[in-house]
């Protein structure tokens, strides 16, 4: 016995000896650390530790607890069940609301170490397992599908008797991502997840936790892939459309309001052209009296039997005075004057802007040019306005002149409406085969007659039976050219559109210029005979002549139409030579293949094929005044002196 | 506005033939309470432990063993087994007396915080749902046998034998064993609410 005990401590001096000379150290083992410990279901609780260092030596550990309001020690009594140093407490042992004071102790052959105390109370302690059966299902009743998780509280929680609340937490992410979306479930054990990728693969994984206590791990995670849909929403299409509608109608409204309504409803609905006939009566057409209108229609003497061309010089031309003035026509004692009158203030729709308020009117700038009414000395006066003697015209355009007057445009203008150029059907002497005697025309602009007392350059003598003035500036040829009239309808000749109305300036003593407003000089230029084959001769009369009259008789002047505007201008060209004879000469084929500089253009059916004679230099006639679409003969004619 | 619910809720047990369902709302209500009241206690018990130093903690940690928590007289089921054994009249009459042992003590615990203040009417208002579960549940029950232990207990022995040297350690003592009696009246109520409640699945 003694020898044993001596052996035991020669030996255990010997390896201490020999572990000194081998430099090793033994020492006494270090604290175990970190106690933990958990209840997984509030009944059972196992505790963890770790522990020290060895100090070199086979060390043992011991975990002593105490409970509260008592001062027995007690030992772990299962330390295999959780594992290496773990010390698991069975329901026997586990008090709930009970103060657990817990002591590791390790030892080893060189001395013990003994832990810090844990308190623990169980209630507050637990930390349940995951849950288990986590399913997900892809639920398709609608177009929008969805998943669907549930799942079941771990096995060793109790939930049923209500011994643990437990409350979950589900996150799901998508396969390729890192991030997880955690959702709060509360006490339920189901969830539904919405908004789905089509076509993609989702993580899910679910945990717990009692009402007091620790969050359990994650679940296991499930996998689910969300089948390929296509959403159908209805009611999104319905609304893109609805939008896009919308888009529409207002862009259309915008574009209506840009656009005027008067262009579109010219557009639409374009003016229908009234019928410009001399002589045609609307009112009679009206009643129903046909043969009272044709009848008017027909001339008796037509085509005029006189070669000369004189005869048919219409010297009528009104010259629209200023305000202060009294129209020339006013003292008219033609018959046509109350018509005229009548329709002096009226204001043809056909007739455009000119025929009211046009602007067209030349401007008498030039130092001697004065405007002047030329009164037509027409052999037959039935049918002529302006009864006015020359003389009178002549003071009377002396008082108007524009040069004096040139404050307001208007008033010293001579508007033409555009009857004063349309090209009436009738008038169409142009077409006629033989037309050697055309009288002159005398193109009444009714918007010189407005009250307004505008000077006019020219006056239109009105028809013999013309009561009816739908375009104020209707040319009427003198009476002795009525019986053209129905000739010309017979005829093929221009077309409607291209109606000219003829602007001759009579030969007056007045010596009244038209020109172009650019010249601002104003010559009347008179037409002396309309030649057969589209051709009509323009006699000017030169400004300032006292003789002009006679001269103008003498002098003829051709001036080629330069191109006939729609039912509104007569472009001609005007010659420059002084001295020569002017002529208005149409030829539809110059005409049409004449475009104007400022684009106006009639197209008229070539019946003649006779060139112009005499062509003369371009007008200038037209002028952005024109541009409401009648030239006027005033501007047209616009000629340098001669 | 508890009280008029739960008066509301005894003329409904009066005239209703479900008493079950009433109760078992009434049930919730204390469940609910209970448990608020739980978290107050646990909060006002972190908060002061966090106020205290390291050092001080260790040592409260150490002298609470060996203190006594006002309520300790009162035999209550501590584990599962207990609890599940016991009936539901004998849960709540345990629960009524856990909640009337506080009534006293905790105005100590008033004072500063609202929360503070709050706890007991809220401990008042738990009582007197508690009183009336019981009442209702009574019916079913044979009658408490011990209704001595009904009687107010002798927790001011407790507190006369206390010195009051350490407010701290008083503090530390109080909020403790509230926090622990609060928490057991809890689960008492819920197991007790799972019992009465004909889903198997006590989920509520």
């Amino acid at each position: 016995m003694m020898r044993n005990v001596g052996g035991v401590i020669v030996l255990s001096l010997l390896l201490v000896f020999v572990q000194l000379a081998a430099g090793e150290s033994f020492s006494p083992p270090g604290t175990p650390k970190n106690i933990i410990c958990r209840s997984p279901e509030k009944e059972t609780f196992t505790c963890w530790w770790e522990p020290g260092s060895d100090g070199g030596l086979p060390t043992t550990y011991a975990l002593y607890y105490r409970k509260e309001n008592s001062d027995t020690v007690y030992e772990c009594p299962d330390y295999k069940t959780a594992g290496k140093n773990s010390c698991f407490f069975n329901k026997n042992d586990t008090s709930i609301w009970v103060t657990y004071n817990i002591t590791v102790v390790a030892t080893n052959a060189l001395g013990r170490a003994f832990s810090d105390p844990v308190e623990i109370d169980v209630v507050y302690i637990v930390m349940p397992n995951p849950p288990e059966e986590v399913t997900v299902t892809v639920i398709e009743d609608t177009n929008w599908p969805f998943l669907r998780v549930s799942w079941e509280p771990p096995e060793k929680a109790d939930t049923r008797s209500g011994w643990i609340t437990l409350i979950y937490e589900l996150r799901i992410k998508l396969e390729n991502e890192d991030e997880w979306e955690v959702h709060p479930a509360g006490q339920q054990k189901v969830f539904n997840i919405f908004s789905l990728r089509p076509d993609s693969t989702y993580h899910v994984q679910v945990r717990c936790k009692p009402d007091h206590g620790f969050w359990s791990e994650w679940s296991g995670t499930t996998f689910v892939k969300v089948p390929d849909y296509f959403p159908r929403e209805r009611s999104m299409w319905i609304l893109i459309a609805v939008f896009a509608a919308f888009i529409i109608l207002t862009f259309t409204f915008i574009w209506l309001s840009y656009m005027k309504i008067h262009n579109l409803k010219h557009y639409v609905l374009p003016p229908v052209p009234g019928p410009k006939i001399k002589g045609f009566d609307k009112k009679a057409l009206k009643n129903g009296k046909f043969e009272d209108i044709f009848s008017s229609l027909v001339v008796s003497d037509f085509p005029p039997t006189t070669s000369n061309y004189e005869d048919f010089i219409v010297e009528n031309l009104e010259v629209f005075v200023p305000e202060e003035q009294e129209l020339i026509m006013e003292d008219s004692k033609d018959l046509q004057d109350d018509s005229i009158k009548s329709e002096n203030s009226t204001c043809d729709n056909d007739s455009g802007r000119g025929s009211c308020d046009s602007h067209t009117l030349l401007i008498d700038k030039g130092g001697g040019d004065k405007e002047e009414a030329l009164q037509s000395d027409q052999e037959g006066s039935q049918d002529e306005r302006v009864p006015t003697s020359p003389e009178e015209v002549m003071e009377e355009d002396l008082l108007a002149c524009c040069d004096e007057k040139n404050s307001p445009d208007i008033s010293e203008k001579v508007k033409f409406t555009p009857s004063l150029i349309s090209p009436l059907p009738r008038y169409n002497l142009m077409n006629q085969p033989n037309p050697p005697e055309i009288g002159k025309k005398h193109c009444l602009s009714d918007s010189l007659l407005n009250p307004d007392s505008l000077p006019s350059y020219f006056t239109q003598p009105p028809s013999t039976k013309n009561d009816f003035r739908s375009n104020p500036w209707e040319c009427n040829f003198n009476h002795k050219q009525h019986p053209l009239h129905p000739q010309t309808t017979g005829k093929e000749h221009l077309q409607v559109q291209n109606e000219i109305s003829w602007v001759h300036v009579d030969r007056t003593e007045a010596s009244l210029g038209v020109q172009a407003p650019s010249v601002r000089s104003t010559e009347y230029v008179e037409v002396q005979r309309v030649s057969g084959g589209n051709m009509v001769l323009l006699h000017p009369v030169s400004a300032g002549q006292e003789n002009s009259g006679t001269m103008s008789h003498q002098t003829e002047h051709y001036s080629r139409v330069k191109t006939v505007n729609n039912d509104s201008g007569l472009l001609l060209l005007q010659k420059e030579s002084t001295g020569e004879e002017m002529g208005i000469c149409l030829s539809e084929e110059e005409v049409e293949s004449r475009a104007t500089s400022n684009g106006y253009t009639a197209s008229i059916t070539p019946t003649s094929e006779k060139p112009m004679v005499g062509i003369n230099s371009t007008l200038p006639i037209l002028d952005d005044r024109m541009a409401s679409g009648y030239v006027d003969t005033a501007t047209m004619f616009g000629l340098p002196t001669y | 506005m508890d009280r008029a619910i739960l008066l509301l809720s005894v003329m409904c047990l009066g005239v209703s033939s479900q008493p079950i369902t009433d109760s078992q709302r009434m049930f919730s209500i204390a469940v609910s309470r209970v448990q608020h009241l739980h978290l107050l206690a646990q909060r006002l018990f972190s908060e002061f432990e966090s106020s205290l130093p390291t050092e001080e903690q260790r040592q409260l940690n150490k002298i609470f063993l060996q203190d006594f928590c006002n309520s300790d007289y009162i035999i209550s089921p501590i584990d599962k087994h207990e609890t599940q054994r016991s009936s539901v009249l004998k849960l709540l009459s345990i629960s009524y007396r856990l909640v009337e042992s506080w009534e006293f003590p905790s105005r100590s615990l008033s004072g500063g915080s609202s929360p503070r203040n709050q706890i007991s009417p809220k401990l008042f208002d738990l009582k007197s749902g508690i009183l009336h579960l019981i009442r209702a549940n009574q019916d079913a029950e044979e009658l408490f046998p011990d209704t001595s232990t009904l009687q107010l207990a002798p927790y001011g022995n407790y507190y006369q034998s206390l010195q009051a040297d350490d407010s701290l350690r008083r503090n530390y003592e109080l909020l403790a064993c509230f926090k622990k009696d609060m928490h057991k009246v809890e689960t008492y109520l819920t197991v007790a609410k799972c019992r009465l409640s004909p889903e198997a699945n006590c989920t509520l």
